[in-house]
């Protein structure tokens, strides 16, 4: 800071009414280069206009900064502090001096507004890299006012540019001078004023400076750590929780962790058993604690430690896995915490299966549709009718779906009986997907259900077995094809054409039948043009 | 709010709601409809509605089951099942319905059904960038459009602060307690909790406009809520949300009018009918505004754990207020 040059305003050259409210001289680095902007948006009044009264002239971009720098030192607080505001609407390195300049005013109110400004430029990303700036805002961490501070602790990630930008200094080593990296590190007075900022009476300032400290390269102690999880604010609770995982591990932490399982909010004592899985194999206590949060009286916290051991290969008490099958099929609907736990479940491994089964009469389809297709993976339903048949005749279409999705990837070589039961489904996607499996059914089952879904009720259930009994070629599938054409729904003769035309014999010789004898049907014009393009005429 | 539920119980009989095609197991949740187009559209706070259904059953009598019921189109038939329809407009890749879902939403209203679009009010200076809340006072464009379309007669109507809806289930705005931080502890910066007191979210009430449709309020729009309504496994709230306040200082109403200035000016519907003209340079966000009293303000932005948790609280207990309105409605 000593090599910054002197202010370039002098208190001795403002007006006595503004010399009072003067605390100290800008300080304005020579590297700051203020750009002129040659009033580039100033308005030029038209002289042709003179009669007009003209319209109000805006200063330019310099002007605005440079005036809103002199009401810094206005006697007039209301006029520092509107003048404070007005800078952060301006990026700039010139507006940065003047605001961190600004920080150092009497008044709180002044501190804050050119504090919250300053934000403003980082947050319109405008980054400050002079570093005697940075560090001058940072500093502001041990303010007296609690707005400050707060504001300053949520910046730290941001001033870190400025603070640790790599540099050389000059020095004389055996008479010759020698350009050599400067060390990176927070000067020693700042370094003070962030440690303290752990145990600021202000619980915002202090999780801050938890969540950021490592942006300040500042260490946490396993002392500091310990002090902070037993801090009465939740927030910063929870922050330290989260440090856990990243902090040295230390007997003393763990005890205070183990501690925190048994503590009353329910949110504290689930982010205890994400720590403790993520924290395991750096101490073997973690997974200690997470055994004993299997028998806690919340549901959910008792799953989330269940799940946890049984994914690190524990096995996991019988009447445990329970209590996590009848959370699930308590729960009102899935959340991200549910469907961690529902997933997780699978690492029961075979006692999975009955939870499974037991979840795909949850009242929540999302959860049905995982349990179904966990259960199918489990027990190699996929495979067996039986055991799938069930989830088609599940109420929510998002669930048939699903299944309906990963049946179409396998084989689908449907037996009679499944293929009724396909068939006689009272949901038309169900239908539609027995009319999509003809083709890979058993041909005795094919044809015996073929019938049943020509005449289903729902149009697109008949057209996907135009479709599908035309690329099957089954007996009469000329007659089928041709009688559709005459069909009401044009849906169905678009089906029934594209089947014909998938022959290039048969099926082309009854669609030119067709086109002769209806010349006027709406199929026609699509029938005669398709057959153009494969170079037919008639 | 006992009362409240068996009101709806009796709202969803008379609901007309029609048989479905298989006995569905007993229900004992109401079920939110939301529409969706597409699985692989970008979710607007997908955990936000979720977190709010969780938020009524945790905090009330009504028993919502807290997996919404996500609909391609509004001629799903699902939709006439349940009697709350959730629409998030920054969540759709547009405003555009068919009319066949112009004429099930019709028919949906008429027969009791009842629709919330979050963000069906974006202040135009707010462009495509969907992460911020304005209070306007009318609907966006498209969704004015949309229901010129479905009921010519009728129009949205901005709620006075004083409407039943802000009284609902929440009254005022969140205290120490809600937050959950101590009771010495300051929740707001002053001049951010002194702006949002008088101005902003004055008695916990906020923009919102509806519509009426026989004899009662059969949609309501708001600005995004859903932004404050997420709150991650562990009962921390998600994501982050800042305030944009307008403040005042000695001078302003001369030197705002001379400052440098390089952007645009957008026109914004108060509260009064009036307009405000907001000063919104690109890239930046909006600089200041010039109200219709004459006076200029000019826009600061507060970011904070203090900030957010307290966005989030408001955000939160208006969504309840909202959905105990369209049960008790």
């Amino acid at each position: 800071m000593s090599k910054l040059l002197k202010g370039f305003v002098f208190a001795g050259l403002l007006p006595l009414s503004q010399a009072m409210a003067w605390q100290a001289p800008v300080r304005v680095s020579p590297n700051l280069s203020v750009v002129l902007l040659s009033d580039e948006n100033a308005s030029v009044v038209s002289e042709a206009n003179a009669s007009v009264a003209p319209k109000p002239v805006r200063s330019s971009t310099q002007e605005t900064i440079n005036q809103a720098g002199l009401d810094l030192r206005h006697i007039e607080e209301n006029v520092r502090s509107g003048a404070a505001r007005l800078l952060g609407k301006y990026p700039s390195p010139a507006s940065a001096a003047y605001l961190t300049f600004a920080l150092d005013d009497r008044i709180a109110r002044v501190r804050r507004a050119a504090i919250v400004s300053l934000a403003e430029l980082y947050l319109n990303g405008f980054y400050i890299h002079e570093k005697p700036l940075v560090e001058k805002i940072l500093s502001k961490l041990g303010d007296s006012d609690v707005e400050v501070r707060r504001e300053v602790s949520a910046l730290i990630p941001r001033l870190s540019i400025g603070l640790f930008r790599s540099s050389f200094e000059i020095v004389e080593i055996n008479g010759r001078r020698v350009a050599r990296a400067a060390p990176a590190t927070l000067r020693a007075d700042l370094l003070e004023i962030a440690r303290k900022a752990f145990f600021d009476p202000d619980a915002i300032v202090r999780q801050n400076i938890l969540k950021y400290h490592y942006a300040l390269r500042l260490p946490l102690s396993a002392q500091v750590l310990d002090r902070l999880l037993s801090d009465s604010d939740l927030g910063v609770l929870l922050t330290a929780l989260n440090r856990v995982p990243s902090s040295t591990p230390s007997e003393t932490v763990v005890r205070r962790v183990e501690k925190l399982s048994r503590h009353p909010d329910v949110g504290v004592r689930k982010k205890v058993v994400s720590v403790a899985r993520d924290s395991n194999r750096r101490h073997p206590g973690y997974r200690a604690i997470l055994r004993k949060m299997t028998i806690d009286e919340e549901p959910a916290v008792l799953s989330m430690a269940a799940v946890e051991l049984a994914r690190l290969g524990e096995k996991v008490d019988p009447k445990v896995i329970q209590a996590v099958g009848d959370y699930l099929l308590g729960v009102a609907g899935a959340s991200t915490q549910v469907m961690t736990i529902l997933y997780a479940v699978s690492a029961f491994g075979d006692e999975a299966i009955e939870i499974y089964r037991e979840l795909t009469e949850h009242t929540s389809s999302k959860i049905r549709t995982i349990a179904w297709q966990r259960l199918l993976t489990f027990d190699n339903g996929w495979g067996r009718a039986d055991v799938w048949l069930p989830a088609l005749a599940d109420r929510d279409k998002t669930v048939r779906r699903a299944i309906v999705a990963n049946l179409n990837a396998r084989s689908r070589n449907f037996d009679l009986k499944t293929m009724e039961q396909l068939v006689s489904s009272d949901f038309v996607d169900v239908r539609t997907f027995a009319a999509s499996s003809l083709q890979s059914a058993r041909q005795n089952a094919a044809e015996e259900v073929a019938f049943d879904l020509l005449i289903d009720e729902d149009t697109g259930v008949r057209a996907q077995t135009i479709r599908a009994l035309a690329s099957l070629r089954a007996p009469g599938w000329l007659k089928i094809m041709s009688n559709s054409l005459l069909d009401e729904e044009y849906v169905i003769k678009r089906a029934a054409l594209d089947g014909l035309l998938g022959d290039p014999v048969q099926g082309v010789k009854t669609i030119r039948k067709f086109v002769s004898e209806h010349p006027t049907d709406s199929i026609t014009p699509l029938a005669l043009a398709e057959l153009k393009s494969r170079g037919i005429t008639q | 709010m006992r009362l409240a539920f068996y009101l709806f119980t009796a709202l969803a009989a008379s609901f007309g709601l029609p048989e479905l095609e298989a006995a569905p197991p007993a229900r004992d949740a109401i079920r939110i409809v939301q529409l969706l187009r597409s699985d692989n559209v970008l979710r607007r706070y997908p955990d936000a509605l979720p977190s709010l259904l969780r938020h009524m059953n945790e905090e009330t009598t009504a028993r919502f089951d807290t997996d919404p019921l996500f609909i391609q189109s509004l001629e799903d038939e699902q939709l006439l099942q349940n009697p709350i329809l959730y629409i998030n407009c920054d969540e759709q890749p547009n405003l555009e319905f068919s009319d066949g879902e112009k004429q099930a939403l019709r028919e949906y209203l008429e027969r009791g059904g009842f629709l919330y679009l979050d963000a069906g009010i974006k202040a135009s200076f707010l462009g495509s960038d969907l992460g911020h809340s304005y209070a306007a006072w009318e609907e966006r464009p498209e969704v004015k459009e949309l229901f010129s379309n479905i009921f010519p007669e009728k129009v949205f109507v901005p709620l006075q602060r004083d409407h039943e809806l802000f009284r609902s289930f929440y009254k005022g705005l969140p205290d120490n307690k809600d937050l959950k931080i101590q009771a010495n502890q300051k929740k707001l910066p002053e001049t951010v909790l002194s702006f949002v007191e008088r101005e902003k979210w004055p008695q916990g009430t906020y923009s919102f406009v509806g519509l009426r449709v026989k004899e009662r309020i059969a949609v309501l729009a708001s600005p995004i809520c859903a932004m404050g309504w997420g709150k991650d496994e562990f009962g921390a709230w998600i994501p982050p949300i800042s305030f944009r306040i307008r403040e005042s200082s000695e001078g302003f109403n001369e030197k705002l009018k001379l400052a440098s200035f390089k952007g645009g000016t957008y026109e914004v519907k108060r509260e009064d009918g009036l307009k405000d003209i907001l000063y919104s340079e690109p890239g930046q966000r909006p600089l200041w505004v010039q109200e219709p009293t004459g006076k200029w303000r000019i826009f600061k932005y507060y970011s904070g754990e203090e900030i957010s948790n307290f966005a989030h609280a408001f955000y939160t207990r208006i969504g309840a207020n909202v959905l105990m309105f369209a049960l008790t409605n």
